[in-house]
């Protein structure tokens, strides 16, 4: 696992494995499409239930790309390490991208549930603070012209971040909160209609498995961009 | 079979979709074309880098060589 630290054996690595997971993840989106429009309209929420199938996989999603970008942060900072540093930026823009889209898709769902399209409680504030500190990390970093100076400036952010995680996950049971508690993955107390599961499993499963091939093709990318700096700045001084 | 009659709540539902896929469609988009453009560049790069072959058998490493390579995490590939 640690050998894959170096940029070289993780471009080994992940050259076969990249394609494999973009395949992957267009065949359990097809997969779990098609099951999310079979499936028949729950008794109480009608089709709104299928809003359920983009919502929590961008949800979680979200919540996971910041763990990634928080722990690559962590050992960008302590151990200056450059891939970890590829990596952390690598996981912004997708985990942005899917937390806005869990706060998009559940003010769509919560109109006709809640009679609201947003309310202040501490699960959607949460999440719109874990948005916000997506985009503070991007444009921290782009705001500051010297790279390494604003990876780190950025990498503190996104450690400070880490803190609204457990908040986000915990704050359904903290406090009072229109949203509802954890009734997914919480063993032995599923609030979700059997039926539902497979739709919901396998969207699930290919958002995650898209934001890995996401992130993977972005790590690479970045190694990529940083050679080419690097090759051109050699250039440069021998002309 | 397939149910696509989202009334009364077709006004939600769809945007929901419609926007998780144009969204998730972008992301890979981008991803793709950031993908390509750094990759042929660095080729251009390499390939401009690379001694003629004749030049291999006399070349001499440089004592005097930049050091910014040291900084590069990048592969050649």
């Amino acid at each position: 696992m640690f050998g894959l630290s170096n940029p070289q054996r993780f471009m080994a690595f992940t050259g076969p494995l990249t394609p494999v997971l973009w395949a992957v993840a267009a065949v359990l989106l097809a997969v779990g499409t098609w099951l999310s429009f079979s499936v028949p309209a729950d008794y109480q929420q009608g089709d709104t239930v299928r809003i359920m199938f983009v919502h929590v996989p961008a949800a979680v999603w979200g919540l996971g790309a910041y763990s990634a970008l928080g722990v690559s942060s962590f050992f960008a900072l302590v151990f200056r390490h450059a891939l970890a540093d590829a990596a952390a930026r690598a996981a912004a823009l997708p985990g942005a991208a899917f937390t806005a889209l869990a706060l998009f898709t559940g003010s769509l769902w919560g109109q006709p549930m809640w009679g609201t399209w947003w309310v202040w409680d501490a699960r959607l504030t949460s999440v719109l603070v874990l948005f916000l500190f997506y985009l503070g990390y991007m444009a921290l970093r782009a705001s500051i012209d010297d790279e390494q100076k604003g990876a780190r400036a950025a990498a503190v952010l996104g450690l400070v971040g880490l803190i609204n995680l457990p908040i986000v996950k915990f704050s359904v049971d903290w406090w009072n909160t229109l949203h509802q508690p954890a009734s997914f993955l919480t063993p032995g107390s599923s609030g979700l209609d059997p039926v539902y599961l497979p739709p919901f499993l396998t969207m699930l499963a290919a958002y995650g498995v898209l934001f890995a091939a996401l992130w993977l093709t972005a790590i690479r990318t970045e190694i990529r961009r940083r050679r080419v700096l690097t090759l051109r700045a050699r250039k440069a001084l021998e002309a | 079979m397939l149910d696509l009659d989202m009334t009364p709540y077709a006004a939600f539902v769809w945007p929901a979709w419609g926007v998780s896929a144009l969204v998730l469609a972008a992301l890979i988009v981008r991803a793709v074309i950031a993908s390509r453009k750094w990759k042929r560049e660095l080729e251009r790069l390499e390939a401009e880098d690379a001694p003629p072959p004749q030049a291999t058998l006399d070349a001499a490493p440089r004592a005097d060589g930049p050091q910014v390579v040291r900084s590069t995490i990048g592969p050649k590939e």
